[in-house]
């Protein structure tokens, strides 16, 4: 790749983005590696390992396959840690692409409904009993269901009267995020069910810890294929920041695709949401400090966000069982916590925008 | 390339714009389409270059109906320059160069050391490769405008269009654009504020008035007083200098009723 940054020594040659991208990615696995060893519970680091090993290798003895030690590394600590990464990757990945698709800096991932409607649907399964038949899981997956539906109706709502654009999109995200809210708040306000009412705030705030090993597979899969497939549009996501009429003259007719990244965004969003509950700031944050770094190119964004975002969110995890000793933070309360304060740095560090202008 | 405008119409918002204009501009050919502002210069070439539909009448390259292609396909045959192209963000220069391959590309392709040597190819052409790694939004109107220029030419097609390419640069920078676009050779479709700019460089012009083309010809034959008073409604004297080129002059209401200055 002529001309772009390189560094000298040992990578000459190399850019410096893939560097970076190779550094995330062994940070991620040491980051995991770390963070599995700390706990509320206090179990020897080398314990820890043991299990991992006989379980994934099986080496060692048998002896680390079963009791408690083995369910709290393998059935606690890790599952919720690989859920916090995927939901990480997904979240931070989403950000990036709500904020090219709408062309505006200030768009996260639950910014066109998404979030909403997520509340409406666990609002109702476990206020009102909605969506009993899938058992178990009811909550999350009416969220997802709230989720997906929310941004359905937001491309509808869009495309009448005219062609969606961006600001129409992020008109009718408001409009329909607003009737969502309402209706969650009418459901909360009219139910007597204070245990209920318990369930759906704390399910607002979002934590990691009901994390299994099925979720696990769901939320990686749904965020990793995802991931690949919008760093495959990342000429597109370059093109909608330079607006419809350019990508015109540029080959790409956006107004589609557009729609197609809504719905695919609100897929992984709504795997997040089913799995964890809300987590804010993660999606508005994350792209933006990667951004200043690196410069707005998608093809360095997406998967730089993937990775920063997966880093941040298993050590925000992380944070929220040890913070408060024999207590759990909610990790919605804490990356608020965390991004709210960093957002207000970055944008009195720069001229705010794309991250651009002067 | 030959791009056509056969009879175009184009009605936005329920009022008539353009009301049936026929225009050519033939293989390497540089037109300028002038005409006083709200005339529908800029609403013809947005038909042609697909950001509107012509509500009647079409557009053909090399006598194919534009509208059959996609708009992948129009991107390798039309590049575009227009107006307004202020960005907020931070792409580099490169990046936003690199924007032109676009079209020839799908989306697992990669970016490849020849698309890089096209854009720095392109960027020199411009004069603008020791800003290669500079911030977009750093640049200067002027500046901004030879990458945009630099990204048109990075799609490698037969044709382009200008619309009103140098509104807003200082006069250095307007010759400077139209010296590089007259040095290309392709076949190019330019909107002209000023007359002088149109004389200086245009093979021919269109003029067009109220949606509809009131003269067509080269500089000389088209740019009469007569001309430019029915057209742009001022007096203006046309002097044609020793070396045989096209100067006009304006002149002003104050100066014809003898104000003294």
């Amino acid at each position: 790749m002529g001309g772009q940054n390189k560094k000298e020594g040992l990578f000459r040659g190399t850019p410096v983005w893939v560097l970076t991208m190779v550094l995330l990615l062994a940070a991620l696995f040491v980051s995991l590696l770390t963070a599995v060893t700390i706990g509320s519970t206090d179990i020897p680091i080398e314990d820890v390992y043991h299990v991992i090993l006989y379980k994934i290798f099986g080496a060692g003895d048998p002896s680390y396959g079963e009791g408690n030690l083995f369910r709290a590394v393998w059935y606690l600590r890790l599952p919720r840690l690989v859920l916090a990464a995927g939901i990480g990757m997904g979240l931070a990945v989403c950000g990036v692409v709500m904020q090219a698709v709408v062309k505006n800096p200030l768009a996260d991932p639950y910014v066109l409904g998404i979030s909403s409607g997520a509340s409406l649907g666990a609002t109702l399964a476990i206020l009102a009993g909605a969506g009993a038949v899938f058992g178990g899981n009811s909550i999350g997956f009416m969220a997802f269901l709230g989720a997906f539906g929310v941004s359905l109706l937001v491309v509808t709502l869009a495309n009448m009267g005219g062609r969606a654009n961006s600001v129409k999109l992020l008109l009718a995200g408001m409009a329909a995020s607003s009737v969502c809210s309402a209706f969650s708040n009418f459901i909360v306000y009219t139910a007597h069910d204070r245990e209920g009412i318990q369930t759906v705030t704390y399910w607002m705030m979002g934590s990691m810890a009901g994390a299994t090993w099925e979720q696990d597979g769901a939320v990686l899969a749904v965020a990793l294929m995802g991931l690949l497939f919008f760093w495959t549009q990342h000429r597109n996501l370059n093109l909608m920041l330079l607006g419809d009429e350019s990508a015109i003259t540029l080959g790409t007719d956006l107004h589609r695709w557009r729609q197609l990244y809504l719905l695919v965004s609100a897929a992984m969003v709504g795997f997040a949401v089913y799995a964890a509950g809300m987590i804010g700031f993660v999606g508005l944050v994350v792209p933006h400090v990667v951004r200043m770094l690196f410069g707005t190119d998608h093809k360095k964004l997406i998967p730089l966000c993937a990775l920063s975002g997966a880093v941040f969110l298993v050590w925000a995890d992380v944070a929220c069982r040890v913070l408060i000793e024999g207590t759990e933070l909610p990790i919605g309360i804490l990356t608020s916590m965390i991004g709210a304060p960093v957002f207000i740095y970055l944008m009195s560090r720069k001229k705010y925008g794309f991250g651009g202008g002067d | 390339m030959k791009i056509e405008s056969k009879a175009v119409e184009c009605i936005l918002n329920g009022s008539p714009i353009l009301k049936g204009v026929d225009l050519e501009a033939g293989e390497g050919e540089l037109v300028g389409v002038i005409g006083p502002n709200g005339s529908g210069k800029s609403t013809l070439l947005k038909c042609i270059y697909r950001i509107l539909q012509p509500t009647k009448g079409a557009i053909y390259l090399d006598g194919d109906l534009l509208g059959q292609y996609s708009y992948r396909e129009s991107a390798r045959r039309i590049a575009v320059v227009a107006q307004h192209n202020y960005y907020n963000f931070d792409f580099s220069v490169r990046e936003v160069v690199l924007m032109g391959r676009a079209p020839h590309k799908r989306a697992l392709d990669r970016d490849t050391a020849e698309d890089y040597s096209i854009v720095d190819e392109a960027l020199d052409t411009v004069g603008m490769l020791k800003f290669a790694e500079r911030s977009f939004s750093t640049l200067s109107g002027g500046e901004q405008q030879r990458v945009i220029l630099a990204r048109a030419l990075a799609q490698q097609t037969p044709c382009l269009i200008l619309d009103e390419p140098t509104n807003h640069l200082d006069i250095k920078y307007q010759l400077q654009l139209m010296d590089l676009v007259r040095g290309l050779n392709r076949t190019v479709i330019t909107a002209v504020h000023d007359l002088n700019i149109a004389a200086m460089y245009c093979d021919r012009l269109y003029a067009v008035k109220n949606g509809k083309l009131v003269g067509c010809g080269s500089p000389r034959e088209l740019l009469t007083p007569e001309f430019i008073r029915r057209v742009y409604e001022v007096d203006a004297q046309v002097i044609d200098d020793e070396t045989g080129r096209l100067h006009i002059l304006f002149h002003p209401h104050i100066w014809q009723q003898g104000v003294a200055r």
